[in-house]
């Protein structure tokens, strides 16, 4: 196959895979801006319709979105904060310590990703009843952190690896503790996998429904994902105001994802040559 | 500028040893190369002296200190890496300036905004800015001061690391192998400029290196090392006139010294079917009558070719031009060689000859040996004769 034919067929299957994942986006535009009563018709109105724009500041009114988009904004903000400086610390330790068990720790580590959320929300739920950790957005970041930690543990320690040990005994030698050398060599050294980490910690954040549905029972507190879903309603469900609610709800991570998106890449690539 | 003294170090990784017992006394503002193959355990000495590596056991003093239970950032040291190890997310500057900013560090430097103002105004500071500057200077560093390291190619990159050493104007310079990394041109140019930083700076620097020319160019005392173990410690001069056994002598020279078997009987030296009178300086090597086998090393300067007069007979087997002398490999007719541990080429000695050879392989010829420029070793220690105990018991004592 000559090389332009193959190139055409390249961009072909691109194109193809970028509408794939673009179209159902796409699709909740289109929803968003067609009126409830036009939605179940035969031939579906596959263009948007911009007269129906106010549908996006009507569900301002008709529900505290705002709120929960903060609340949400603050329960992410919050788990890749605390994910982030949890983490560091732990990955330093497993990438360039050497103690008893730490094959069993890193491994442990593991298992914790093998257990489903809904498994822990009922004992979750009891202990932080008696931490009065419920109804409460701390108790949310907490859970949430719990599980993202681990992962980001084994993302940089991955790239704590990476640092040459030189130039930490370098800054032995200037005079740097510890400490010091952590924060002031190696941290600025990971920030492309700090970055990377952190759209991980704050996607988790973002999208978590099963602790903020069972944690949180106050409507001025829920986050953008439960507050998402009280708008079906037993009798009738506004699918457009839905599709309009979650057009909204993923403005914000997409903003996140554009900020970090240039060092994530870095990031992954990180590391795959000598250098 | 201070001493330095190591007295009975060892180091064992795992039940292995891998520093032997050994013991050196540097004198102040001396320049000393630790030289040694790969493994000999030269650069793990060096880690020891930063405090970068625990010692089993012995004693480390600078300037009559003991500081082998003190952090590298307390035996007023600076080293210098093989891989540079420059911070590469900081300017040239900042890595000049970053071992001031260390001395004057605080815990609350490490706060995110608060700690960056504080450690720029150290770095702003007229005294920093002075000494960066003039260091800088000194390296011909100056127009990259605000580059990030990166940017720089290999030798610029080792002149930061250096001036990163200088600006602390510390006591003791260690050197990890700092020119390997850089091709042989560049090579041979910053090992001049550490020499000439030694002068300028005039204070104590131990350096590591496999490069004996590194070693002999640079070095004011020589330790020369093999499997954690000191074979040699003396100037330059004394190593490659009268190495102290067979290993220092054919580590040393390039090409290095050749080790034939020979056998004394009285005061005549048998080598290769010939036998020659004992120059004066290997007569009084044996006071009483004596009579055996010895090793004799004999530099490949200190050989010459005749062809067809009397000597120990040999063919030409390899004739190398290297501009200003050549490199002839000759193949004795009756003599067993000793400088290969390998036992290759068992019969062929190296004879360096001013200018351009005309000889061909092949061509018959003799040897004729100065054997005032000669050693003898021990044919079983494999020991220097003149010298009395083995190199590695008398420094150690």
């Amino acid at each position: 196959m000559n090389s332009p034919m193959r190139h055409t067929l390249r961009m072909l299957m691109v194109l193809g895979l970028l509408g794939a994942a673009a179209f159902p986006i796409y699709w909740m535009l289109v929803t968003s801006l067609t009126p409830s009563s036009e939605l179940f018709v035969d031939t579906p109105n596959l263009l948007p319709r911009f007269s129906q724009l106010h549908v996006y500041w009507d569900v301002f009114a008709l529900k505290p979105v705002g709120s929960w988009l903060l609340n949400s904004a603050i329960v992410a903000v919050g788990t890749t904060l605390a994910s982030i400086v949890l983490a560091v610390f732990p990955a330093y330790a497993l990438s360039r310590f050497r103690f008893t068990g730490k094959g069993a720790l890193g491994f442990g580590l593991f298992t914790t990703q093998m257990l489903p959320e809904a498994m822990l929300v009922v004992p979750l739920y009891a202990i932080f009843g008696q931490l009065a950790l419920l109804n409460t957005l701390g108790g949310l970041i907490l859970a949430n952190t719990a599980f993202t930690v681990p992962v980001v543990i084994w993302i940089l320690k991955g790239a704590i690896d990476g640092i040459p040990l030189d130039i930490e005994e370098a800054a032995r030698v200037d005079g740097c503790s510890r400490i010091g050398i952590i924060l002031t060599v190696v941290v600025p050294l990971i920030a492309p996998t700090l970055a990377a980490a952190s759209v991980i910690a704050f996607f988790h954040g973002w999208n978590e429904y099963i602790f903020a549905q069972t944690f949180i029972n106050e409507e001025s507190k829920h986050t953008a994902s439960v507050g998402l879903a009280s708008f079906i309603g037993e009798l009738s469900t506004p699918i457009d105001a839905v599709m309009a609610v979650a057009i909204i709800y993923t403005l914000p991570a997409v903003a996140f994802y554009l900020m970090v998106q240039k060092h994530v890449v870095a990031g992954m690539t990180a590391g795959g040559v000598k250098g | 500028m201070a001493s330095l003294r190591l007295k009975s170090i060892v180091k064992t990784f795992a039940d292995a040893p891998v520093v032997k017992n050994i013991s050196l006394e540097v004198d102040d503002g001396e320049f000393l190369v630790l030289l040694g193959p790969s493994g000999c355990g030269k650069s793990t000495l060096l880690r020891m002296l930063a405090g970068l590596e625990s010692i089993s056991s012995g004693e480390i003093s600078i300037d009559d200190k003991r500081v082998d239970h003190l952090p590298p950032t307390e035996r007023d040291i600076a080293f210098v890496f093989q891989s540079y190890a420059l911070y590469p997310h900081m300017t040239v500057r900042r890595n000049i300036t970053f071992p001031l900013i260390m001395r004057r560090h605080r815990w609350w430097f490490h706060l995110p905004i608060i700690g960056g103002i504080a450690k720029r105004r150290i770095e702003q500071s007229p005294e920093v800015v002075d000494l960066v500057e003039k260091t800088a200077k000194t390296l011909a560093l100056t127009p990259w001061l605000d580059k990030l390291p990166r940017t720089l190619s290999g030798g610029q990159r080792q002149r930061v690391a250096l001036g990163r050493a200088m600006v602390r104007q510390p006591q003791v310079f260690l050197m990890d192998e700092p020119l390997s990394n850089l091709d042989a041109k560049l090579r041979t140019s910053m090992r001049s400029e550490i020499s000439k930083l030694h002068q300028r700076v005039g204070g104590t620097f131990v350096y590591v290196t496999h490069d004996q020319v590194e070693a002999m160019t640079m070095g004011t005392r020589i330790a020369l090392l093999k499997d954690g173990i000191v074979q040699q410690f003396g100037t330059p001069r004394d190593i490659y006139e009268a190495p102290a056994n067979t290993y220092v002598a054919r580590f040393i020279g390039t090409p290095p010294m050749n080790l034939l078997k020979a056998y004394v009987s009285g005061s005549t030296i048998d080598v290769g079917g010939a036998s020659m009178p004992l120059a004066p300086h290997l007569r009084a090597l044996f006071p009483g009558p004596f009579e055996g086998e010895v090793i004799l090393g004999i530099r490949p300067n200190h050989l010459q070719i005749d062809v067809g007069a009397a000597g120990v007979p040999g063919a030409v087997s390899l004739v190398e031009h290297v501009g200003a002398e050549s490199l002839i490999a000759v193949a004795l007719d009756h003599a067993t060689t000793a400088h290969d541990e390998e036992g290759l080429a068992p019969n062929e000695v190296m004879v360096t000859m001013s200018g351009y050879s005309s000889l061909a392989m092949g061509q018959r010829i003799s040897l004729q040996f100065d054997l005032g420029e000669a050693v003898l070793f021990s044919a079983t220690t494999g020991q220097n004769l003149a010298c009395a105990q083995p190199s590695h018991s008398l420094i150690s004592q």
